[in-house]
Protein backbone atom coordinates (compact mmCIF):
# COMPACT_ATOMS: atom_id res chain seq x y z
CA UNK A 1 0.00 0.00 0.00
CA UNK A 2 1.41 3.30 -1.08
CA UNK A 3 -0.32 5.62 1.39
CA UNK A 4 -1.77 5.12 4.84
CA UNK A 5 -5.03 6.81 3.88
CA UNK A 6 -6.28 6.65 0.32
CA UNK A 7 -9.49 8.29 -0.82
CA UNK A 8 -10.54 8.04 -4.43
CA UNK A 9 -13.52 9.87 -5.93
CA UNK A 10 -15.41 9.37 -2.69
CA UNK A 11 -19.04 10.49 -2.66
CA UNK A 12 -21.72 10.41 -0.01
CA UNK A 13 -25.24 11.47 -0.90
CA UNK A 14 -28.11 11.65 1.56
CA UNK A 15 -31.74 11.50 0.72
CA UNK A 16 -33.65 13.92 2.88
CA UNK A 17 -37.33 14.69 2.84
CA UNK A 18 -38.59 18.19 3.06
CA UNK A 19 -41.58 19.45 4.94
CA UNK A 20 -43.25 22.81 4.79
CA UNK A 21 -43.83 24.24 8.25
CA UNK A 22 -47.22 23.96 9.89
CA UNK A 23 -50.13 21.56 9.82
CA UNK A 24 -50.83 21.86 6.10
CA UNK A 25 -47.18 21.13 5.44
CA UNK A 26 -47.32 18.07 7.66
CA UNK A 27 -50.35 16.73 5.82
CA UNK A 28 -48.78 17.33 2.45
CA UNK A 29 -45.57 15.65 3.61
CA UNK A 30 -47.58 12.68 4.86
CA UNK A 31 -49.28 12.00 1.54
CA UNK A 32 -46.64 13.11 -0.92
CA UNK A 33 -43.17 13.20 0.47
CA UNK A 34 -40.77 15.42 -1.36
CA UNK A 35 -37.29 14.00 -1.44
CA UNK A 36 -34.12 15.82 -2.21
CA UNK A 37 -30.65 14.41 -2.59
CA UNK A 38 -27.95 16.21 -0.65
CA UNK A 39 -24.48 15.69 -1.99
CA UNK A 40 -22.55 15.90 1.27
CA UNK A 41 -19.33 14.71 -0.32
CA UNK A 42 -18.80 14.65 -4.06
CA UNK A 43 -15.92 12.86 -5.80
CA UNK A 44 -13.27 13.80 -3.28
CA UNK A 45 -9.79 12.30 -3.68
CA UNK A 46 -6.67 12.61 -1.56
CA UNK A 47 -3.89 10.54 -0.06
CA UNK A 48 -2.27 10.91 3.33
CA UNK A 49 0.97 9.33 4.50
CA UNK A 50 1.82 7.94 7.89
CA UNK A 51 2.64 10.59 10.46
CA UNK A 52 1.15 13.50 8.51
CA UNK A 53 -1.02 16.12 10.20
CA UNK A 54 -3.63 17.41 7.82
CA UNK A 55 -6.18 20.14 8.47
CA UNK A 56 -9.64 19.91 6.95
CA UNK A 57 -11.04 23.36 6.32
CA UNK A 58 -14.46 24.32 5.14
CA UNK A 59 -17.56 26.20 6.27
CA UNK A 60 -20.40 24.45 8.11
CA UNK A 61 -21.95 21.74 6.00
CA UNK A 62 -18.96 21.53 3.70
CA UNK A 63 -18.61 17.77 4.07
CA UNK A 64 -15.67 17.60 6.48
CA UNK A 65 -17.42 15.60 9.17
CA UNK A 66 -19.13 13.35 6.62
CA UNK A 67 -15.73 12.51 5.15
CA UNK A 68 -14.38 11.64 8.60
CA UNK A 69 -17.45 9.49 9.31
CA UNK A 70 -16.92 7.57 6.08
CA UNK A 71 -13.25 7.07 6.95
CA UNK A 72 -14.31 5.83 10.41
CA UNK A 73 -16.72 3.32 8.92
CA UNK A 74 -19.81 4.97 10.40
CA UNK A 75 -21.22 5.77 6.98
CA UNK A 76 -21.39 3.75 3.79
CA UNK A 77 -20.02 5.74 0.88
CA UNK A 78 -22.44 6.23 -2.02
CA UNK A 79 -19.62 5.70 -4.48
CA UNK A 80 -15.88 5.84 -4.68
CA UNK A 81 -13.26 4.15 -2.58
CA UNK A 82 -11.65 4.70 0.79
CA UNK A 83 -8.79 2.73 2.25
CA UNK A 84 -7.20 3.33 5.64
CA UNK A 85 -4.33 1.19 6.92
CA UNK A 86 -5.21 -1.34 4.24
CA UNK A 87 -8.82 -1.66 5.43
CA UNK A 88 -12.08 -0.67 3.83
CA UNK A 89 -13.58 1.42 6.64
CA UNK A 90 -17.29 0.60 6.23
CA UNK A 91 -16.60 -3.11 6.67
CA UNK A 92 -15.73 -2.23 10.27
CA UNK A 93 -13.45 -5.16 10.96
CA UNK A 94 -12.27 -5.30 14.56
CA UNK A 95 -8.62 -5.19 13.47
CA UNK A 96 -9.35 -1.85 11.82
CA UNK A 97 -11.42 -0.43 14.68
CA UNK A 98 -8.51 -1.11 17.04
CA UNK A 99 -6.13 1.07 15.05
CA UNK A 100 -7.82 4.40 14.72
CA UNK A 101 -9.91 6.75 16.77
CA UNK A 102 -12.53 9.38 16.03
CA UNK A 103 -12.99 12.20 18.49
CA UNK A 104 -16.05 14.33 17.96
CA UNK A 105 -16.08 17.55 19.95
CA UNK A 106 -19.85 17.44 20.10
CA UNK A 107 -20.37 13.73 20.75
CA UNK A 108 -19.09 11.81 23.68
CA UNK A 109 -18.23 8.23 24.44
CA UNK A 110 -17.76 8.66 28.21
CA UNK A 111 -20.61 7.31 30.29
CA UNK A 112 -22.43 10.39 31.52
CA UNK A 113 -23.28 9.19 35.02
CA UNK A 114 -20.06 7.36 35.87
CA UNK A 115 -16.50 8.59 36.42
CA UNK A 116 -14.23 8.57 33.30
CA UNK A 117 -12.08 5.82 34.80
CA UNK A 118 -15.00 3.38 34.36
CA UNK A 119 -15.08 4.04 30.63
CA UNK A 120 -11.28 3.78 30.50
CA UNK A 121 -11.34 0.32 32.10
CA UNK A 122 -14.03 -0.88 29.72
CA UNK A 123 -12.01 0.39 26.78
CA UNK A 124 -8.96 -1.40 28.11
CA UNK A 125 -10.87 -4.69 28.03
CA UNK A 126 -12.64 -4.09 24.74
CA UNK A 127 -9.51 -3.00 22.90
CA UNK A 128 -7.59 -5.78 24.64
CA UNK A 129 -4.84 -3.51 25.97
CA UNK A 130 -2.52 -5.48 28.29
CA UNK A 131 -2.56 -4.21 31.87
CA UNK A 132 1.06 -3.02 31.88
CA UNK A 133 0.59 -1.11 28.61
CA UNK A 134 -2.63 0.38 29.92
CA UNK A 135 -0.87 1.68 33.04
CA UNK A 136 1.94 3.17 30.98
CA UNK A 137 -0.39 4.80 28.46
CA UNK A 138 -2.61 6.17 31.21
CA UNK A 139 0.41 7.60 32.99
CA UNK A 140 1.61 9.29 29.84
CA UNK A 141 -1.83 10.76 29.14
CA UNK A 142 -2.02 11.88 32.74
CA UNK A 143 1.34 13.67 32.42
CA UNK A 144 0.32 15.42 29.23
CA UNK A 145 -3.27 16.26 30.13
CA UNK A 146 -3.20 16.36 33.96
CA UNK A 147 -6.15 14.04 34.36
CA UNK A 148 -5.40 13.02 37.95
CA UNK A 149 -8.26 14.52 39.96
CA UNK A 150 -10.77 14.14 37.12
CA UNK A 151 -10.69 10.38 36.78
CA UNK A 152 -12.89 9.64 39.75
CA UNK A 153 -15.44 12.42 39.31
CA UNK A 154 -18.76 11.77 37.61
CA UNK A 155 -18.53 12.84 33.96
CA UNK A 156 -21.59 15.05 34.22
CA UNK A 157 -19.87 17.06 36.94
CA UNK A 158 -16.80 17.83 34.80
CA UNK A 159 -16.43 21.15 33.00
CA UNK A 160 -16.45 21.13 29.21
CA UNK A 161 -12.68 21.44 29.05
CA UNK A 162 -12.13 18.71 31.64
CA UNK A 163 -14.51 16.45 29.79
CA UNK A 164 -12.73 17.03 26.49
CA UNK A 165 -9.42 16.08 28.07
CA UNK A 166 -10.97 12.84 29.32
CA UNK A 167 -12.62 12.21 25.96
CA UNK A 168 -9.25 12.52 24.25
CA UNK A 169 -7.67 10.19 26.79
CA UNK A 170 -10.45 7.61 26.37
CA UNK A 171 -9.98 7.79 22.62
CA UNK A 172 -6.24 7.21 22.83
CA UNK A 173 -5.98 4.38 25.37
CA UNK A 174 -5.62 1.79 22.62
CA UNK A 175 -2.82 3.89 21.11
CA UNK A 176 -4.36 4.35 17.66
CA UNK A 177 -2.17 4.94 14.63
CA UNK A 178 -4.68 7.23 12.97
CA UNK A 179 -6.56 10.04 14.70
CA UNK A 180 -9.65 11.65 13.20
CA UNK A 181 -10.34 14.76 15.25
CA UNK A 182 -13.58 16.55 14.48
CA UNK A 183 -13.68 19.94 16.18
CA UNK A 184 -11.76 18.73 19.23
CA UNK A 185 -11.53 22.26 20.67
CA UNK A 186 -15.08 23.42 20.07
CA UNK A 187 -16.50 25.51 22.87
CA UNK A 188 -13.23 25.58 24.82
CA UNK A 189 -11.56 28.74 26.06
CA UNK A 190 -8.33 29.94 24.47
CA UNK A 191 -6.07 28.45 27.14
CA UNK A 192 -7.69 25.05 26.96
CA UNK A 193 -7.62 25.18 23.15
CA UNK A 194 -3.89 25.74 23.31
CA UNK A 195 -3.48 22.87 25.80
CA UNK A 196 -5.33 20.44 23.54
CA UNK A 197 -3.40 21.69 20.52
CA UNK A 198 -0.03 21.19 22.24
CA UNK A 199 -1.14 17.74 23.31
CA UNK A 200 -2.05 16.72 19.77
CA UNK A 201 1.28 17.98 18.44
CA UNK A 202 3.16 16.14 21.18
CA UNK A 203 1.21 12.94 20.58
CA UNK A 204 1.99 13.09 16.87
CA UNK A 205 5.67 13.73 17.58
CA UNK A 206 6.02 10.90 20.11
CA UNK A 207 4.05 8.20 18.35
CA UNK A 208 4.17 9.20 14.70
CA UNK A 209 0.38 9.08 14.57
CA UNK A 210 -1.41 10.34 11.50
CA UNK A 211 -3.86 13.14 12.28
CA UNK A 212 -6.75 14.57 10.32
CA UNK A 213 -8.14 17.60 12.10
CA UNK A 214 -11.19 19.71 11.42
CA UNK A 215 -11.65 22.93 13.27
CA UNK A 216 -13.41 26.22 13.04
CA UNK A 217 -10.56 27.78 14.93
CA UNK A 218 -7.97 28.69 12.38
CA UNK A 219 -5.33 28.79 15.11
CA UNK A 220 -5.69 25.03 15.59
CA UNK A 221 -4.96 24.41 11.96
CA UNK A 222 -2.14 26.93 11.56
CA UNK A 223 -0.41 25.62 14.68
CA UNK A 224 -0.65 21.94 13.79
CA UNK A 225 -0.91 21.35 10.09
CA UNK A 226 1.53 22.01 7.28
CA UNK A 227 -0.93 20.60 4.84
CA UNK A 228 -4.56 21.56 4.45
CA UNK A 229 -7.44 20.22 2.46
CA UNK A 230 -10.16 22.74 1.73
CA UNK A 231 -13.65 21.40 1.09
CA UNK A 232 -16.81 23.28 0.29
CA UNK A 233 -20.23 21.99 -0.76
CA UNK A 234 -18.78 18.48 -0.80
CA UNK A 235 -16.06 19.32 -3.30
CA UNK A 236 -12.35 19.52 -2.80
CA UNK A 237 -11.10 23.04 -3.48
CA UNK A 238 -7.49 22.83 -2.43
CA UNK A 239 -5.07 20.21 -1.21
CA UNK A 240 -1.55 21.19 -0.45
CA UNK A 241 0.86 23.16 1.63
CA UNK A 242 -0.68 25.80 3.84
CA UNK A 243 2.12 28.36 3.34
CA UNK A 244 2.00 27.85 -0.43
CA UNK A 245 -1.71 28.64 -0.39
CA UNK A 246 -1.16 31.77 1.63
CA UNK A 247 1.57 32.99 -0.67
CA UNK A 248 -0.59 32.29 -3.66
CA UNK A 249 -3.78 33.89 -2.43
CA UNK A 250 -2.05 36.67 -0.56
CA UNK A 251 1.29 37.39 -2.21
CA UNK A 252 1.78 40.33 0.13
CA UNK A 253 2.56 41.13 3.72
CA UNK A 254 0.50 43.45 5.79
CA UNK A 255 2.36 46.58 6.84
CA UNK A 256 0.77 48.43 9.74
CA UNK A 257 1.83 52.01 10.25
CA UNK A 258 1.28 54.51 13.03
CA UNK A 259 1.99 58.21 12.41
CA UNK A 260 2.47 61.25 14.57
CA UNK A 261 0.72 63.44 12.07
CA UNK A 262 -1.66 62.78 9.21
CA UNK A 263 0.37 61.28 6.31
CA UNK A 264 0.04 62.11 2.65
CA UNK A 265 -1.94 59.24 1.14
CA UNK A 266 -0.57 59.60 -2.35
CA UNK A 267 2.93 59.41 -0.91
CA UNK A 268 2.00 56.17 0.85
CA UNK A 269 0.54 54.60 -2.29
CA UNK A 270 3.95 54.37 -3.96
CA UNK A 271 5.04 51.82 -1.36
CA UNK A 272 2.11 49.43 -1.74
CA UNK A 273 -1.65 49.10 -2.01
CA UNK A 274 -3.37 51.13 0.69
CA UNK A 275 -5.85 48.77 2.30
CA UNK A 276 -6.97 51.19 4.96
CA UNK A 277 -6.06 54.67 6.06
CA UNK A 278 -7.85 56.58 8.78
CA UNK A 279 -6.32 59.43 10.69
CA UNK A 280 -3.01 58.44 12.15
CA UNK A 281 -3.00 54.78 11.15
CA UNK A 282 -2.67 53.08 7.78
CA UNK A 283 -2.48 49.53 6.49
CA UNK A 284 -0.52 48.71 3.34
CA UNK A 285 -0.27 45.50 1.35
CA UNK A 286 3.35 45.16 0.30
CA UNK A 287 4.60 42.51 -2.14
CA UNK A 288 6.21 39.70 -0.19
CA UNK A 289 9.47 39.70 -2.11
CA UNK A 290 10.11 43.39 -1.51
CA UNK A 291 8.78 43.68 2.01
CA UNK A 292 12.06 44.50 3.74
CA UNK A 293 13.46 47.08 1.33
CA UNK A 294 10.04 48.70 0.89
CA UNK A 295 9.91 49.21 4.64
CA UNK A 296 13.42 50.63 4.64
CA UNK A 297 12.55 53.06 1.83
CA UNK A 298 9.38 54.09 3.56
CA UNK A 299 11.13 54.78 6.84
CA UNK A 300 13.70 56.95 5.11
CA UNK A 301 11.03 59.08 3.38
CA UNK A 302 8.12 59.35 5.79
CA UNK A 303 7.99 60.21 9.47
CA UNK A 304 6.63 57.08 11.17
CA UNK A 305 5.83 56.55 14.83
CA UNK A 306 5.52 52.78 14.71
CA UNK A 307 5.86 50.15 12.00
CA UNK A 308 4.78 46.52 12.06
CA UNK A 309 4.74 43.63 9.61
CA UNK A 310 2.04 40.98 9.83
CA UNK A 311 0.96 37.94 7.87
CA UNK A 312 -2.42 38.30 6.19
CA UNK A 313 -5.23 36.94 8.37
CA UNK A 314 -5.72 33.28 7.56
CA UNK A 315 -9.48 33.65 7.91
CA UNK A 316 -9.49 36.19 5.08
CA UNK A 317 -7.47 33.90 2.87
CA UNK A 318 -9.68 30.91 3.45
CA UNK A 319 -12.76 33.03 2.92
CA UNK A 320 -11.36 34.00 -0.49
CA UNK A 321 -10.82 30.34 -1.33
CA UNK A 322 -14.38 29.49 -0.31
CA UNK A 323 -15.77 32.38 -2.28
CA UNK A 324 -14.17 30.89 -5.39
CA UNK A 325 -12.11 34.04 -5.87
CA UNK A 326 -8.94 32.04 -6.27
CA UNK A 327 -8.55 30.67 -9.76
CA UNK A 328 -6.47 27.81 -10.92
CA UNK A 329 -6.54 25.78 -7.72
CA UNK A 330 -6.38 22.31 -9.12
CA UNK A 331 -6.33 19.92 -6.22
CA UNK A 332 -6.02 16.79 -8.32
CA UNK A 333 -2.53 17.82 -9.35
CA UNK A 334 -1.09 17.83 -5.86
CA UNK A 335 -2.84 14.77 -4.54
CA UNK A 336 -2.05 12.64 -7.59
CA UNK B 1 -14.62 -12.24 25.18
CA UNK B 2 -15.04 -13.29 28.81
CA UNK B 3 -12.81 -10.41 29.92
CA UNK B 4 -14.74 -7.97 27.73
CA UNK B 5 -18.01 -9.17 29.25
CA UNK B 6 -16.63 -8.85 32.74
CA UNK B 7 -15.65 -5.24 32.07
CA UNK B 8 -19.01 -4.44 30.50
CA UNK B 9 -20.80 -6.13 33.41
CA UNK B 10 -18.83 -3.97 35.84
CA UNK B 11 -19.88 -0.86 33.99
CA UNK B 12 -23.52 -1.92 33.72
CA UNK B 13 -23.63 -2.86 37.36
CA UNK B 14 -22.33 0.59 38.20
CA UNK B 15 -25.12 2.09 36.10
CA UNK B 16 -27.75 -0.14 37.70
CA UNK B 17 -26.69 0.99 41.13
CA UNK B 18 -26.72 4.58 39.92
CA UNK B 19 -30.27 4.17 38.66
CA UNK B 20 -31.47 1.72 41.35
CA UNK B 21 -34.60 3.70 42.16
CA UNK B 22 -35.70 3.34 38.56
CA UNK B 23 -35.24 -0.43 38.77
CA UNK B 24 -37.54 -0.64 41.76
CA UNK B 25 -40.17 1.44 40.02
CA UNK B 26 -40.10 -0.90 37.02
CA UNK B 27 -40.75 -3.76 39.40
CA UNK B 28 -44.14 -2.19 40.08
CA UNK B 29 -45.22 -2.98 36.51
CA UNK B 30 -45.58 -6.54 37.77
CA UNK B 31 -48.71 -5.50 39.58
CA UNK B 32 -50.48 -6.76 36.47
CA UNK B 33 -49.38 -10.31 37.31
CA UNK B 34 -50.81 -9.92 40.79
CA UNK B 35 -54.08 -8.50 39.48
CA UNK B 36 -54.51 -11.38 37.02
CA UNK B 37 -53.75 -13.80 39.83
CA UNK B 38 -56.53 -12.25 41.93
CA UNK B 39 -58.93 -12.44 39.00
CA UNK B 40 -58.22 -16.13 38.46
CA UNK B 41 -58.38 -16.84 42.19
CA UNK B 42 -61.89 -15.46 42.37
CA UNK B 43 -62.91 -17.49 39.31
CA UNK B 44 -61.41 -20.70 40.69
CA UNK B 45 -63.10 -20.37 44.09
CA UNK B 46 -65.98 -22.56 42.89
CA UNK B 47 -63.57 -25.28 41.77
CA UNK B 48 -60.63 -25.94 39.41
CA UNK B 49 -60.70 -24.16 36.02
CA UNK B 50 -59.38 -26.29 33.14
CA UNK B 51 -57.43 -28.35 35.68
CA UNK B 52 -56.03 -25.31 37.55
CA UNK B 53 -56.82 -25.17 41.27
CA UNK B 54 -56.46 -21.94 43.26
CA UNK B 55 -53.06 -23.15 44.53
CA UNK B 56 -52.01 -23.86 40.93
CA UNK B 57 -52.88 -20.30 39.94
CA UNK B 58 -50.78 -18.98 42.84
CA UNK B 59 -47.84 -21.17 41.81
CA UNK B 60 -48.28 -20.29 38.11
CA UNK B 61 -48.36 -16.54 38.64
CA UNK B 62 -45.61 -16.48 41.26
CA UNK B 63 -43.24 -18.47 39.05
CA UNK B 64 -44.46 -16.32 36.16
CA UNK B 65 -43.42 -13.23 38.09
CA UNK B 66 -39.87 -14.53 38.40
CA UNK B 67 -39.71 -15.62 34.76
CA UNK B 68 -41.13 -12.32 33.59
CA UNK B 69 -38.56 -10.37 35.55
CA UNK B 70 -35.70 -12.58 34.39
CA UNK B 71 -36.74 -12.28 30.75
CA UNK B 72 -37.72 -8.62 30.61
CA UNK B 73 -35.97 -6.66 27.84
CA UNK B 74 -36.23 -3.03 26.83
CA UNK B 75 -33.13 -2.38 24.74
CA UNK B 76 -35.23 -1.41 21.69
CA UNK B 77 -35.88 1.93 23.38
CA UNK B 78 -32.24 2.66 24.03
CA UNK B 79 -31.18 1.40 20.61
CA UNK B 80 -33.77 3.32 18.62
CA UNK B 81 -32.99 6.57 20.43
CA UNK B 82 -29.28 5.95 19.95
CA UNK B 83 -29.85 5.45 16.24
CA UNK B 84 -32.15 8.41 15.67
CA UNK B 85 -30.03 10.80 17.73
CA UNK B 86 -26.69 9.55 16.37
CA UNK B 87 -25.54 8.40 19.81
CA UNK B 88 -24.82 4.99 18.35
CA UNK B 89 -21.69 6.35 16.64
CA UNK B 90 -19.28 6.03 19.60
CA UNK B 91 -20.49 2.47 20.14
CA UNK B 92 -19.95 1.58 16.49
CA UNK B 93 -16.36 2.74 16.72
CA UNK B 94 -15.51 0.12 19.33
CA UNK B 95 -14.38 -3.36 18.30
CA UNK B 96 -17.39 -5.03 19.91
CA UNK B 97 -20.99 -5.23 18.73
CA UNK B 98 -23.24 -2.73 20.59
CA UNK B 99 -25.63 -5.55 21.50
CA UNK B 100 -23.16 -6.83 24.10
CA UNK B 101 -23.37 -3.69 26.20
CA UNK B 102 -27.17 -3.91 26.08
CA UNK B 103 -26.99 -7.55 27.19
CA UNK B 104 -24.89 -6.71 30.23
CA UNK B 105 -27.12 -3.77 31.13
CA UNK B 106 -30.06 -6.16 30.94
CA UNK B 107 -28.41 -8.75 33.16
CA UNK B 108 -27.21 -6.40 35.83
CA UNK B 109 -30.67 -4.88 36.20
CA UNK B 110 -31.98 -8.37 36.92
CA UNK B 111 -29.65 -8.94 39.83
CA UNK B 112 -31.13 -5.96 41.65
CA UNK B 113 -34.71 -6.90 40.90
CA UNK B 114 -34.22 -10.52 42.00
CA UNK B 115 -32.81 -9.40 45.32
CA UNK B 116 -36.11 -7.67 45.99
CA UNK B 117 -38.50 -10.09 44.33
CA UNK B 118 -37.21 -13.57 45.20
CA UNK B 119 -37.89 -13.44 48.98
CA UNK B 120 -41.49 -12.29 48.37
CA UNK B 121 -42.21 -15.03 45.84
CA UNK B 122 -40.64 -17.75 47.99
CA UNK B 123 -42.63 -16.60 51.02
CA UNK B 124 -45.92 -16.63 49.09
CA UNK B 125 -45.21 -20.11 47.69
CA UNK B 126 -44.41 -21.49 51.14
CA UNK B 127 -47.33 -19.84 52.92
CA UNK B 128 -49.99 -20.83 50.36
CA UNK B 129 -51.45 -24.23 51.25
CA UNK B 130 -51.60 -26.85 48.51
CA UNK B 131 -48.89 -25.42 46.25
CA UNK B 132 -46.95 -28.21 44.60
CA UNK B 133 -43.96 -27.59 42.36
CA UNK B 134 -42.30 -30.17 40.17
CA UNK B 135 -38.74 -30.15 41.55
CA UNK B 136 -36.28 -32.74 40.27
CA UNK B 137 -32.70 -32.20 39.03
CA UNK B 138 -33.94 -32.75 35.47
CA UNK B 139 -36.87 -30.36 35.78
CA UNK B 140 -34.67 -27.70 37.38
CA UNK B 141 -32.25 -28.00 34.48
CA UNK B 142 -35.09 -27.85 31.96
CA UNK B 143 -36.50 -24.81 33.78
CA UNK B 144 -33.13 -23.05 33.65
CA UNK B 145 -32.70 -23.80 29.93
CA UNK B 146 -36.22 -22.61 29.21
CA UNK B 147 -35.72 -19.35 31.12
CA UNK B 148 -32.49 -18.73 29.20
CA UNK B 149 -34.37 -19.44 25.97
CA UNK B 150 -37.27 -17.20 26.99
CA UNK B 151 -34.84 -14.40 27.76
CA UNK B 152 -33.05 -14.85 24.42
CA UNK B 153 -36.30 -14.88 22.39
CA UNK B 154 -37.68 -11.72 23.92
CA UNK B 155 -34.35 -9.91 24.03
CA UNK B 156 -33.61 -10.67 20.37
CA UNK B 157 -37.14 -9.86 19.20
CA UNK B 158 -36.98 -6.58 21.10
CA UNK B 159 -33.52 -5.79 19.71
CA UNK B 160 -34.83 -6.43 16.18
CA UNK B 161 -37.54 -3.86 16.88
CA UNK B 162 -34.84 -1.40 17.93
CA UNK B 163 -32.93 -2.04 14.70
CA UNK B 164 -36.00 -0.87 12.75
CA UNK B 165 -35.02 2.63 13.87
CA UNK B 166 -32.46 2.58 11.06
CA UNK B 167 -35.43 3.03 8.72
CA UNK B 168 -38.21 4.56 10.79
CA UNK B 169 -38.36 6.99 13.66
CA UNK B 170 -41.41 5.15 15.06
CA UNK B 171 -39.67 1.87 15.93
CA UNK B 172 -40.69 1.96 19.60
CA UNK B 173 -44.35 1.68 18.57
CA UNK B 174 -43.53 -1.87 17.48
CA UNK B 175 -42.00 -2.67 20.83
CA UNK B 176 -45.36 -1.94 22.43
CA UNK B 177 -46.97 -4.38 19.99
CA UNK B 178 -44.41 -7.03 20.91
CA UNK B 179 -45.01 -6.42 24.61
CA UNK B 180 -48.78 -6.68 24.12
CA UNK B 181 -48.43 -10.00 22.30
CA UNK B 182 -46.29 -11.32 25.15
CA UNK B 183 -48.90 -10.31 27.74
CA UNK B 184 -51.83 -11.84 25.84
CA UNK B 185 -50.29 -14.86 24.10
CA UNK B 186 -47.32 -15.43 26.42
CA UNK B 187 -49.38 -16.55 29.39
CA UNK B 188 -49.68 -13.46 31.59
CA UNK B 189 -53.30 -12.63 30.88
CA UNK B 190 -54.19 -16.31 31.30
CA UNK B 191 -52.34 -19.61 31.36
CA UNK B 192 -52.20 -21.14 27.86
CA UNK B 193 -54.48 -23.99 29.06
CA UNK B 194 -57.35 -21.49 29.34
CA UNK B 195 -57.35 -20.90 25.55
CA UNK B 196 -59.46 -23.01 23.14
CA UNK B 197 -57.58 -26.16 22.02
CA UNK B 198 -57.16 -24.89 18.45
CA UNK B 199 -55.42 -21.73 19.67
CA UNK B 200 -53.35 -23.78 22.09
CA UNK B 201 -51.95 -25.96 19.32
CA UNK B 202 -51.26 -22.89 17.18
CA UNK B 203 -49.36 -21.31 20.08
CA UNK B 204 -47.10 -24.37 20.23
CA UNK B 205 -45.54 -23.13 17.00
CA UNK B 206 -45.38 -19.40 17.72
CA UNK B 207 -42.66 -17.76 19.82
CA UNK B 208 -44.91 -16.03 22.40
CA UNK B 209 -45.59 -18.97 24.66
CA UNK B 210 -41.86 -19.59 24.87
CA UNK B 211 -41.32 -16.07 26.17
CA UNK B 212 -42.92 -16.96 29.49
CA UNK B 213 -45.69 -19.57 29.96
CA UNK B 214 -43.57 -22.52 28.92
CA UNK B 215 -41.15 -22.05 31.84
CA UNK B 216 -44.00 -21.83 34.35
CA UNK B 217 -45.50 -25.01 32.90
CA UNK B 218 -42.19 -26.80 33.49
CA UNK B 219 -42.08 -25.63 37.09
CA UNK B 220 -45.63 -26.80 37.68
CA UNK B 221 -44.93 -30.21 36.15
CA UNK B 222 -47.35 -29.60 33.28
CA UNK B 223 -44.71 -29.93 30.59
CA UNK B 224 -42.84 -33.21 30.89
CA UNK B 225 -41.53 -35.96 28.62
CA UNK B 226 -42.21 -35.47 24.94
CA UNK B 227 -44.10 -32.22 25.54
CA UNK B 228 -41.06 -30.82 27.33
CA UNK B 229 -38.63 -31.87 24.63
CA UNK B 230 -40.82 -30.50 21.84
CA UNK B 231 -41.15 -27.23 23.73
CA UNK B 232 -37.42 -26.84 24.28
CA UNK B 233 -36.70 -27.67 20.63
CA UNK B 234 -39.31 -25.19 19.39
CA UNK B 235 -38.07 -22.53 21.78
CA UNK B 236 -34.42 -22.80 20.78
CA UNK B 237 -35.35 -22.97 17.11
CA UNK B 238 -36.98 -19.57 17.65
CA UNK B 239 -33.84 -18.32 19.41
CA UNK B 240 -31.76 -19.33 16.43
CA UNK B 241 -34.24 -17.84 13.94
CA UNK B 242 -34.40 -14.52 15.78
CA UNK B 243 -30.62 -14.41 16.11
CA UNK B 244 -30.27 -14.83 12.36
CA UNK B 245 -32.98 -12.23 11.78
CA UNK B 246 -31.20 -9.82 14.11
CA UNK B 247 -27.88 -10.25 12.28
CA UNK B 248 -29.51 -9.83 8.89
CA UNK B 249 -31.46 -6.73 9.90
CA UNK B 250 -28.37 -5.24 11.51
CA UNK B 251 -26.26 -5.75 8.43
CA UNK B 252 -28.87 -4.05 6.26
CA UNK B 253 -29.65 -1.32 8.76
CA UNK B 254 -26.09 -0.25 9.36
CA UNK B 255 -25.85 0.68 5.66
CA UNK B 256 -28.51 3.29 6.06
CA UNK B 257 -27.19 4.63 9.36
CA UNK B 258 -26.98 8.39 9.09
CA UNK B 259 -24.66 9.06 12.06
CA UNK B 260 -26.55 12.31 12.51
CA UNK B 261 -25.27 15.15 14.62
CA UNK B 262 -21.84 16.64 14.48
Amino acid sequence: MAHQIEVERLSKHYQVHEKEPGLAGSLRAFFARKYRVVKAVEAVSFNIDAGEMVGFLGPNGAGKTTTLKVLSGLLYPTSGRANVLGFTPHRRQNEYLKQFTLVMGQKQQLMWDLPPMETFLVNQAIYEVPRADFQAILKELDDLLELGPLLKKQVRKLSLGERMKCELAAALLHRPKVLFLDEPTIGLDVTMQARIRDFIAEYNRRHGATVILTSHYMADVTALCDRIIVIDKGRLLYDGNFRALIERVAPYKVLKLQFEQQPDLSALAQFGAVARADGLTAVLHVPRAHAADTAARLLSQIEVDDINFEEPAVEDIVRQVFAGKVDGLSPEVESA
Amino acid sequence: MARKYLALMRLSWGLSLEYRAEGFIWLMTNLFNVIMLLVWLSISQAGPVNGFSSADFVAYYMIGLIVRQLTAAWSSWELSFAISEGRLSPQLLRPIHPIHQEITVNWSEKVLRMILLLPIVVAVLILTPGVSLHVTPASLLAFAISVAGAWAIYFLADYCVGILAFWTTQATAFSNVLYGLKIVLGGILAPIQMFPPAIQSLLEWLPFKYMLAFSSEIALGQATGERLLFGLAAQWAWVLALWLLMRGLWRLGIRSYGAVGA
